[in-house]
């Protein structure tokens, strides 16, 4: 979720940390491996948040809407598509430029398999906050693969006018 | 043509994803390259991430080793002291690994004779602890000095000494430790005679095993 092998393993610790200092504060209210993601969550959710500057409260996990309302509709140029140019790289770049609770709704659902029910548990919102989370998310991925991709045919482009102006 | 347009599409792109998919949108999605380019993409972008989470790696031993030294210094888990059954063990194997059973003779008996008997006196371990202690202490420092003197002549015999009293010196120091926080333990007290005991056998192997040389 943070895209650095150094700080998921600091991220780790202090999540297994706060286990133990909190572990008293677990009622059985829900299960245990539910309470023990929310922990993690909250955890790698308030360094996304010092990082980004935000200061906002940890129940505060999802992202307002945009002006629209909702995902921007472009369709993308015509001829670009994800499919075949998309790997687990440049996707996981994406996801490091996504907003913390769009980041969280995805990785948990897309990369850890978690149900939307299950999703909703651990951070806190409604099943229908993690569905819309996730679309948005999804969206804003792509948004940022296609402009990812526009931005290296561009660089092509430029390599190619540079040496094709050398020639003559 | 479909009765869907492109933006009614869209309103229901999430529902679609979601595996809800109306007869409508299908249509919507058969004659329309655009729309289909869209969830092309999206579904693109969830199998990617499926490929993420099939390759994370677990995190490194050196995290969980860190987490142990936190913790610990937090106060939150205490690290489990060798049981002194424990060190026992270790010892009788490091002993035995150089002294042949049948070589336990002579000054082994001798000193364990000694030590056992001091032990075992009546009412010893309730009356002058303090002084029995420090004689026994002493008796077995002179004992450990001449053990070193018998055995020097053998490197194999003088590093295995060195292990084991390293060992069995260990286990008395903490059990030292426990009789001081705790003068009127029992439990304590039984355990530091113990170590002792064992200081004295060890004592008297390796000054069989010098003795043989």
């Amino acid at each position: 979720m943070v895209g650095n092998t150094a700080e998921a393993e600091d991220l780790t610790q202090e999540a297994f940390l706060q286990l133990f200092r909190k572990i008293a504060t677990f009622r059985g209210e829900s299960a245990f491996s539910t309470w023990l993601h929310r922990l993690a969550v909250n955890v790698v959710l308030m360094k996304l948040r010092k990082k980004s500057g935000k200061e906002t409260s940890l129940e505060q996990v999802t992202e307002p809407d945009d002006e629209s309302g909702g995902p921007r509709r472009d369709f993308g140029a015509a001829d670009l598509k994800l499919s075949g140019s998309l790997d687990r790289v440049n996707l996981q770049r994406a996801v490091d430029q996504l907003p913390p609770g769009y980041r969280a709704v995805f990785v948990l659902h897309d990369v850890q398999g978690y149900e939307h029910n299950e999703i909703a548990e651990i951070m806190g919102c409604s099943i229908g906050n993690s569905k819309s989370q996730l679309h948005k998310a999804r969206m804003r991925l792509r948004e940022l693969l296609h402009e990812e991709i526009r931005e290296k045919a561009r660089e092509e482009r430029r390599a190619a006018g540079s040496a094709s102006n050398s020639e003559d | 043509m479909s009765a869907t347009n492109c933006n009614e599409f869209l309103n229901q792109l999430e529902q679609w994803m979601e595996g809800e998919r109306s007869a409508d949108a299908r249509a919507h999605l058969r004659t329309c390259a655009d729309c289909r380019h869209i969830v092309e993409d999206l579904d693109s972008i969830h199998e990617t991430a499926r490929v993420i989470g099939a390759t994370e790696t677990a995190p490194s031993e050196q995290l969980w080793a860190s987490l142990c030294v936190q913790l610990e210094h937090e106060g939150l888990i205490h690290t489990q002291q060798r049981h002194w059954t424990q060190a026992v063990a270790e010892w009788f194997e490091g002993v035995f690994s150089v002294v042949p059973r049948p070589a336990l003779a002579g000054a082994y008996l001798v000193a364990l004779v000694g030590i056992g008997l001091a032990l075992a006196v009546p009412g010893y371990r309730r009356f002058n602890w303090g002084g029995n202690s420090t004689r026994l202490s002493a008796r077995l420092n002179r004992a450990e000095l001449d053990t070193i003197a018998m055995v020097e002549s053998d490197p194999a015999v003088t590093a295995s000494l060195e292990k084991n009293l390293a060992i069995v010196d260990n286990y008395i120091a903490l059990c030292e430790k426990s009789v001081q926080e705790d003068p009127e333990s029992e439990i304590a007290r039984d355990y530091l005679y113990d170590a002792y005991q064992q200081k004295a056998d060890l004592l008297a192997q390796m000054s069989e095993r010098g003795a043989g040389q």
